[in-house]
């Protein structure tokens, strides 16, 4: 293991092409992940900061809030149903939102949350005709205490702070109490199938110890099939396109990884040829095919390991690189440490094709005999 | 035979008479004394010689053994052109896991390329093919709708100045919604389309059947015929129980990588009537617009967002592709594959690199006999080109099942000129990338034959 990690430091041009081809894969391998994180965090941003354990869907919404209609009676329903600790009701609409002073073609779009339990990172409910907005919104020049004009109907609100990483659907939030929602969507789309004391879910607390996924249950057999509930996972789970973009995308990281590994395998293959007579001599000095596999497996790690902190800074520069709004790139130090873990397990498998190999190599290579 | 004889007593005529490389040169033969012992080449290519009796080295004057090379033969040309071919192929054959598994390496970059090639085409086309791919060639836009279909709202006062507009031959109303259907016995979302005029939103790209003539009926896209959506089929909006009749299938004219169906604009407007109890018919989401005789299609555009500030008027090309969405899927898979675009080349680089490296003593022997550099960079260039084009053609195989199992749920196709582009970009980078171990053979000096070799000492 020490021969290996002198002759890394000794010879490190030796290895700087395969660090170098490493590193890019590893940056691949990182900006796939950091694409998914940010395509998931931006679907899901405000669904997962809800304070609930259990969400309601009218039964034919598929999960969809801007398809979903509750009513108050099926709200009742909810909230008498065993196991039901809490019911606060949720409304939405995207819209476009104009700066008082701004051109009139210049809009930003955003979408307006009415709440009644506060999400995470949320505070209480504010006034009337205020909202929180979403501190993204801080690079389009909003500023607390701004009123922004949504909709074409143009409904005046004040913004009284911001929140951080609610994103729906790669758009900025912006959170108000129930009737401001109302209003704003009364007066933008006056069609909508949204009736007054509706909303379009509940965000349900579950009581103190009882199964979430068994209170799910029990509310949708108690509103007769009207509504369709699933725990905070599950409808995150079930937002249009989050299960396809997660596996397609971990198809992807696999198969790279699976190149990273091949090229793991590749180099230190080639390496094991170029040192067959030096290994030849080392076993003849005593040196068994463990001790030689363990060099060739610490050179492996130690170049995965460098390639994955370059690659690393790398795609942090990049995601710092680009604009709000660009790529949807979350690049998170999870993301990181599983990228790096697996790009090890693949250079670890790359590297027992040199095992063979080494097993192979004979003693008498080095006193002149025939190899 | 004979070939590296030949060629050996052709390159070297003094090299027969010149003393035995074991001898020292500190044991002179008789009358050899003082005179030249040999010529070497030491590790930074500088020639020295060592003369019988004397210890140390000095430059050496001798002209290089491959100056006094004799004209060849077009036969002992062609005699080594095959055995360089023979030495090509069968280090190609001898080494089949290292070269089978550069192969694999570039196999499977040619797939991740091909995959996330057709998953960019799929996931736009599936995102806005609809709009692509329907008949108006101008559709005008509320700016509040900020470019997405179903967000836009034109209200009465500003679809009359539109069809007002003297830039305007024809006006027809537009409208999308999203919607839970029935189909096939499962809820699956949907998105309707409704088109006023056939000849402003219908799907263009219709395969099979009609379009849609009367109320309650609907072309489907061909991508969704297996799901409940063929010629005949009828799917059920949920809530409101509207029953539409599938009468045909277009071809790449989805919305929001949904199941998408147009429609007339009254089985649209009594859609949304059975979805909301008492609501009314609400104003289009779009107007499509035809020219007037003599005006193009950019002129219409600027004449009617010069009409109000609440109009954004666009071509169908830049409709489609200024959907938001369209530009963060571009950017991502631009990033991605100009990734590639440096792990391909890097990889069949290093690769070839280091073989160079373990054949120089090979090569170098080569060089002495006579073989020139031009002969053995086309040697390596053969290998790259032949391993390269192996591992494209196993890629391109691999990908064949992932388009016919549908794995995902976008229409994937095998397209032949973006398979024959990135086929054609990963072998010139994999070619270009050879530029590194050719320069490498291009410094060779045969003259280490005689060193480092060991022909001579």
């Amino acid at each position: 293991m020490r021969l290996g990690l002198r002759e890394l430091r000794r010879r490190p041009g030796r290895f700087a092409a395969a660090t170098v081809t490493l590193t890019l894969l590893s940056v691949l391998v990182m900006f796939l992940g950091g694409l998914l994180d940010g395509l998931i965090a931006s679907a899901t941003g405000a669904l997962r900061a809800q304070d609930g354990d259990v969400i309601v869907y009218s039964d034919t919404a598929r999960a969809n809030l801007a398809r979903s209609d509750v009513d108050p009676q099926t709200r009742a329903t909810v909230e008498s149903t065993e196991g039901v600790r809490t019911v606060g009701g949720l409304g939405f609409v995207q819209l476009g939102a104009r700066q008082a002073e701004a051109p009139p073609r210049e809009i930003t779009p955003v979408v307006l949350y009415g709440y009644e339990l506060a999400p995470a990172g949320v505070p209480d409910a504010p006034e009337a005709g205020a909202v929180y907005a979403q501190r993204v919104l801080e690079s389009d020049g909003v500023d607390v205490g701004m009123t922004l004009l949504l909709g074409p109907a143009r409904v005046p609100v004040t913004v009284v702070d911001f929140v951080d990483d609610l994103e729906y659907s790669g758009q900025a939030t912006l959170w108000a109490e129930p009737g401001t929602w109302r209003e704003v969507l009364g007066a933008n789309q006056p069609d909508t199938a949204i009736a007054d004391g509706d909303f379009q879910a509940l965000v349900v607390q579950t009581d103190e110890g009882s199964d979430p996924a068994a209170v799910a249950a029990a509310i949708d057999d108690a509103t007769g099939g009207a509504t369709a509930s699933f725990t905070l996972e599950a409808a995150i789970e079930e937002i249009p396109g989050v299960r396809e973009q997660r596996s397609t995308f971990n198809q992807i990281i696999s198969v790279t990884v699976a190149i990273a590994g091949v090229v793991v395998a590749l180099f230190f293959a080639l390496l094991t040829i170029q040192r067959l007579a030096l290994y030849g001599v080392l076993k003849a000095l005593g040196a068994r095919t463990r001790t030689l596999f363990l060099g060739v497996l610490t050179q492996a790690v130690a170049v995965t390991l460098v390639a994955s902190a370059g690659a690393a800074a790398i795609t942090l520069a990049v995601e710092r690189a680009i604009p709000a709004g660009g790529v949807p790139l979350e690049v998170t130090v999870d993301r990181l440490a599983t990228s790096t873990a697996l790009l090890l397990v693949a250079a670890v498998i790359g590297c027992v094709f040199s095992l063979r190999r080494l097993q192979r190599v004979d003693p008498a290579t080095a006193i002149g005999g025939s190899p | 035979m004979p070939l590296r004889r030949r060629s050996a007593e052709r390159m070297h005529p003094n090299r027969r008479s010149s003393p035995k490389s074991e001898k020292t040169v500190g044991t002179a033969p008789s009358g050899l004394a003082g005179t030249r012992a040999g010529c070497g080449v030491d590790s930074g290519g500088r020639r020295w010689e060592q003369r019988w009796g004397r210890s140390g080295k000095r430059p050496c004057t001798r002209e290089r053994p491959v100056a006094v090379a004799s004209p060849r033969t077009p036969e002992d040309e062609r005699g080594v052109d095959t055995a360089i071919w023979f030495l090509t192929f069968a280090e190609l054959r001898r080494a089949k896991l290292r070269f089978a598994m550069l192969t694999a390496a570039v196999a499977l970059l040619m797939f991740l390329i091909l995959f996330q090639q057709a998953l960019q085409a799929g996931l736009i086309t599936g995102f806005v093919g609809a709009i692509r791919n329907q008949s108006a060639p101008v559709l005008v836009y509320s700016v509040d709708g900020q470019r997405v279909f179903q967000a836009s709202v034109i209200d009465e006062e500003l679809e009359q100045l539109v069809r007002d507009a003297p830039e305007v031959d024809g006006v027809g109303r537009l409208s999308q919604t999203t919607v839970t259907v029935t189909a096939a016995d499962e809820l699956v979302d949907a998105s309707i389309i409704g088109y006023e005029r056939g000849d402003l939103g219908a799907p263009t790209t219709l395969v099979e059947g009609r379009l849609a003539e009367t109320t309650g009926e609907a072309v489907a896209g061909i991508e969704d015929a297996s799901s409940g959506f063929a010629i005949g089929d009828t799917v059920v909006v949920e809530p409101g129980g509207t029953t539409l009749t599938i009468v045909g299938l277009s071809r790449d004219a989805q919305l929001n990588v949904t199941a998408t169906l147009f429609v007339g604009y009254d089985t649209f407007t009594e859609t949304l009537a059975a979805q909301s109890a008492g609501g009314g018919v609400p104003p289009p989401n779009l107007l499509g617009v035809i020219p007037a005789d003599g005006v193009r299609n950019d002129e219409a555009v600027a004449a009617l967002n010069a009409l109000d500030d609440r109009l954004e008027a666009l071509t169908r090309e830049d409709a489609a592709d200024g959907t938001p969405g369209v530009d963060q899927v571009r950017q991502s898979f631009a990033v991605i594959f100009t990734l590639f675009a440096f792990v391909v080349p890097l990889v069949a680089g290093l690769f070839f690199l280091i073989t160079t490296i373990q054949k120089t003593t090979t090569l170098t022997v080569l060089r002495a006999i006579g073989v020139g550099r031009a002969r053995l960079v086309g040697a390596l260039l053969i290998q790259v080109v032949v391993v390269t084009v192996a591992g494209v053609l196993v890629g391109t195989a691999l990908f064949v099942p992932v388009v016919v199992a549908d794995a995902t749920s976008l229409a994937l196709r095998f397209e032949v000129r973006t398979i024959a582009t990135w086929a054609a970009l990963v072998v010139a980078l994999a070619v270009v990338s050879a530029l590194i171990p050719a320069r490498r053979i291009m410094a060779i000096d045969p003259n280490a034959a005689t060193g480092r070799a060991g022909i001579e000492p």
